[in-house]
């Protein structure tokens, strides 16, 4: 609560003129020589408790009355954004989120949560007065002095953006901006708590908390929450696309708001080249990923387009914008000796009938020079690479191509990436080495896009041997042991399987785990050819290099060209031709619990505002000097009747006359 | 001349009879009812003649008509003697408002010793505190009511109340029925006050009480703080009165109802009076109840 004239808070005061006259009543007493004294006795003794609370009641009427008149007089103004202190506010430091998620409506016909918290923030300055109120926006990440808070809605910088937002470095801008700006400052931080943008687990979290801590003069943090119900949404979300030939497959996403019940039909039309295609999706729930496959015109050696369903809730997350180059073969090589593994491997590889897919097998010895960069990825069922060899690999991995190491058959103290090869080891006899765990999400044995899993469980070995090292394990072996292993160096991918694709060592030559494991990695490392095309707004390859600019290629929507940095669309920058689409974790729909939002934001006394982007409560900050007045008026009427005498008093004059009825004699 | 004696208001009440309630056994002829036969024109029964009698009492008709011997007895009528228990304790020196409880008894007292004894009745006075006192005994003479008002005019209230042990030696003092008019603010243990009437009742005393408090002693209405200071025993209390006003009302009214139920225990005539109310028709009612209800 703040007070626009706080020097009339001294009047409060004035509370204790009612206690002080009690008191120096009780010492100006009247004597009085009386004659009833047993009954006034008996009354000083029975007369405690109720008695006593009431008189205290009725003190506490009048005080609390007084008290509250000083504080209407003073313009209170109340909400959970203003929090109690007597002293103004310097200096208000706004976080905004501008992330894609931040545009859904609260309900059909309402303004999106941005622009209702924006306009709330305006108010709330124009209440505060004289505060400086400085921006930092989740897109550009940079503080801007708002020379009037009026003119915070129209202002570019707290636009709509399809990007993402990430609070831990909008919090650390602000810890920075802070340090150099003396006063009373508040952090109020607007934001649809959306946990992709927060990253509750980010340890950069301790970093800027520890920068609000240092601050010469700690600042309030008010959380502006903007949850709550919202208008019904489809999201559609791009997850990847790759070219195949004459095909572009685009991996897509659907997803409904949380409120979204039962089947669902979505029309999705796919706008290439000036033609329009429209196709209807049926969602059997809230989320449907899937393949789209879109042919493209004979012969095109490069394109864009983009996929839409029709505006909702949310117009920022209902076009998925894709771009395409020239079609290229998936290579791999298979670094291995000859024999029934490599066999097994090629087979996966590069199955008969995929011209796409080609593969070779290069001998352990002459890998070196076979490692070149426009292989997809590279098989590796040899001893683990030395000298430079090792070199050549680690290369490969850092530019982004993907690696599958199998056993090498034998124990070997040679270490790659400071990773090895345990002894090898045999299930006992009559038993297998069976998969039970792995993740069904991630990796190579995530389940399809339509979610049927892989058939890991027919996974049988008699041999094995376990990757040593800094790994994350992504399946397991049913006595716990790593059967398939993840370590991600630099922009590449290095996979290790625990057995081999040999009749001596487990059943992997059936191709239930091992065709699709493979296809996987080699899809992954191709798709470092087509990341070029693609990429999420506000990511790196997003951004203009030194001497581009940026021409935006299709016609959807109305782009706003002060934001065009920051908008979803088909863009050339310079030479490149790259969709930017929101980024998928803007459609997620987890929202930051309290408890997170409590172990982020520890230490530094937040005030939370729920319900921030409804559009039902017209304000952040009222004035609240009416509902003082009523409390005034209705501590006086609680004072009045308290202090009504209660009917037996008022008849006892009455009832003494009574009395004198007829004697017993003459009756 | 005295204060507390109102003659307009004597002369306006001389025309009412003090009437007692029960047959008096007075030393002299008189108005009011005696419980032995007499001489007087009313009659009361026929007896058989017993050797003894005063044949000149015998019943000649009645002797003719039934050849019987009958004596014709007629009630006898004596006079009334009053007792004025005044209690002089502190407490009836209060006066809130108006005047004190004590010059409201005296008012009573005074007005009905001159009727009774106008009548020809005898009016006696005891004043008692913590001991009896004084006392005047009752005489008929009109030169006694001098003494009668004299002394009630020196009376001044002082100390606890006597008037419970006053009322028992009254009790056995007093050989034969008389009228006891108690004027008292009775503020002690109503137990006692009952067991002190029952004794006058035991006697065959006709008792009336004029019980007498003060409006503020009943209202008990301060607008501040006070010091209370007991006029018998000079026990002080500080107290905010709108605070205890409503126990003191409860333990007020719980008194006033023992009180009225031990004189209506012992068939006394019990009067609450405010010393506020006006002295005329108060005593206007009070010697009209006590009317024989053929003369009403």
């Amino acid at each position: 609560m703040l007070f626009l004239s706080p020097a009339l808070l001294w009047f409060l005061a004035a509370a204790a003129v009612p206690i002080a006259i009690h008191l120096i009543n009780r010492r100006r007493h009247k004597t009085i020589q009386w004659a009833a004294m047993q009954f006034l006795l008996k009354a000083s003794r029975e007369s405690r408790g109720k008695k006593k609370l009431r008189h205290i009641l009725i003190l506490a009427c009048r005080a609390l009355g007084i008290a509250a008149l000083a504080l209407a007089a003073a313009r209170p103004i109340v909400s959970g954004l203003i929090g109690w202190g007597g002293g103004s506010i310097d200096t208000v430091v706004l976080l905004l989120d501008r992330s894609a998620s931040m545009e859904i409506k609260p309900g059909d016909g309402l303004e999106a949560r941005r622009q209702i918290v924006i306009k709330k923030v305006r108010d709330a300055m124009n209440d505060l007065g004289a505060a400086r109120l400085v921006l930092i926006d989740s897109a550009s990440n940079k503080p801007q002095e708002i020379p009037s808070p009026d003119i915070l809605p129209e202002l570019s910088a707290a636009a709509a953006t399809d990007t993402a937002a990430d609070f831990p470095m909008l919090l650390s801008r602000a810890a920075e901006f802070l340090s150099d700006t003396p006063g009373r400052a508040e952090i109020w931080m607007a934001s649809d708590l959306q946990s992709s943008n927060w990253h509750p687990g980010d340890e950069r979290w301790s970093a800027a908390r520890a920068s609000i801590a240092a601050l010469p003069q700690k600042p309030a943090l008010r959380v502006l929450s903007l949850t709550g119900a919202t208008a019904q949404n489809a999201a559609l979300s791009l997850l990847g696309s790759r070219r195949s030939g004459d095909e572009l497959l685009i991996d897509l996403e659907v997803l409904r708001s949380g409120e979204a019940r039962g089947t669902a039909s979505v029309p999705l039309t796919t706008h290439l080249n000036g033609t329009r295609t429209t196709e209807t999706l049926t969602l059997p729930g809230q989320s449907l990923r899937f393949q789209k496959r879109v042919a493209l015109p004979p012969g095109s050696e490069t394109g864009h387009g983009w996929l839409s369903i029709p505006s909702d809730g949310n117009p920022r997350d209902n076009a998925a914008f894709f771009a395409f180059g020239p079609a290229r073969p998936v290579k791999s090589i298979i670094v291995s000796p000859p024999g029934e593994s490599a066999d097994y491997l090629a087979l996966a590889a590069a199955p008969p009938g995929f011209g796409s897919l080609s593969t070779s097998r290069v001998d352990p010895a002459m890998a070196a020079s076979a490692i070149t960069a426009d292989l997809a990825a590279i098989l590796w069922a040899a001893p683990l690479p030395t000298g430079p060899t090792a070199d050549a690999l680690q290369r490969f991995l850092a530019s982004g191509g993907h690696v599958l190491f199998l056993p090498p058959g034998s124990a070997s103290d040679a270490a790659f990436l400071d990773m090895k090869w345990s002894a090898p080891g045999e299930a006992p006899a009559g038993k297998f080495f069976i998969l039970t765990d792995w993740n069904h999400d991630d990796g190579p044995l995530r389940d399809g896009i339509d979610g049927t899993p892989v058939a890991a469980n027919r996974l049988k070995a008699i041999r094995r041997q376990m990757p040593v090292g800094d790994t994350a394990p992504l399946a397991r072996w049913e006595d716990g042991e790593p059967a398939i292993a993840r370590r991600i160096i630099d922009r590449g991918t290095a996979w290790f399987l625990g057995s081999s694709p040999d009749y001596a060592w487990s059943n992997l030559g059936d191709a239930d785990v091992l065709l699709p494991a493979v296809q996987r990695i080699l899809t992954a490392g191709a798709g470092r050819f087509d990341a070029s095309y693609l990429a999420s707004v506000g990511s790196d390859a997003a951004r203009i290099l030194p001497g581009e600019t940026r021409t935006r290629l299709d016609d959807h929507g109305d782009p706003d060209p002060a934001n065009s940095e920051y908008a979803s669309g088909v863009f050339r920058l310079g030479d490149r031709l790259i969709a930017l689409n929101h980024p998928p974790s803007e459609d997620a729909p987890e929202i930051l619990s309290r408890e997170s939002l409590d172990a982020v934001l520890d230490g530094t006394a937040y005030t939370l505002l729920d319900q921030a982007g409804q559009s039902n409560d017209p304000s952040l900050a009222r004035d609240v000097w009416r509902a003082f007045l009523i409390a005034v008026l209705l501590f006086l009427i609680a004072e009045a009747l308290l202090c009504l005498p209660k009917k037996e008093t008022l008849n006892l004059k009455s009832e003494i006359q009574n009395q004198k009825s007829p004697s017993p004699i003459s009756s | 001349m005295h204060s507390f004696i109102d003659n307009d208001l004597l002369s306006r009440l001389g025309s009412l009879p003090i009437e007692s309630r029960v047959p008096m056994m007075g030393n002299v002829a008189g108005k009011h009812r005696s419980p032995h036969r007499g001489s007087s024109v009313e009659f009361a029964e026929y007896r058989k003649y017993v050797p003894g009698d005063d044949t000149r009492r015998l019943d000649w008709k009645a002797f003719a008509r039934s050849d019987r011997f009958y004596i014709k007895e007629f009630e006898a009528d004596t006079n009334l003697r009053a007792y004025f228990v005044v209690d002089a304790s502190g407490s009836m020196k209060f006066a809130g408002k108006g005047e004190s409880k004590i010059q409201y008894a005296r008012r009573i007292a005074a007005s009905l010793a001159y009727l009774l004894v106008n009548q020809g009745d005898a009016a006696g006075l005891s004043i008692c505190t913590d001991k009896l006192r004084l006392e005047v005994p009752p005489s008929r003479r009109a030169a006694h009511l001098e003494r009668f008002f004299s002394t009630l005019g020196k009376l001044e209230p002082s100390g606890e109340t006597g008037l419970i042990p006053a009322l028992h030696t009254i009790a056995e003092k007093i050989g034969q029925r008389a009228f006891v008019v108690i004027l008292s603010d009775l503020f002690t243990d109503p137990a006692l006050l009952g067991e002190a009437l029952q004794h006058l009742r035991y006697r065959k005393h006709d008792i009336s009480v004029f019980h007498l408090m003060d409006p503020l002693e009943i209202g008990f209405e301060f607008d501040r703080p006070h010091r209370f200071v007991d006029l018998e025993d000079g026990t002080a209390l500080v107290a905010e009165p709108n605070l205890i006003a409503d126990e003191y009302k409860t333990a007020l009214r719980e008194f006033l109802t023992k009180v009225r139920a031990k004189c209506n225990d012992a068939s006394a005539d019990y009067q609450l009076v405010t010393t506020d109310t006006p002295l005329e028709p108060l005593l206007r009612d009070f010697l009209t109840a006590r009317l024989p209800k053929s003369k009403h």
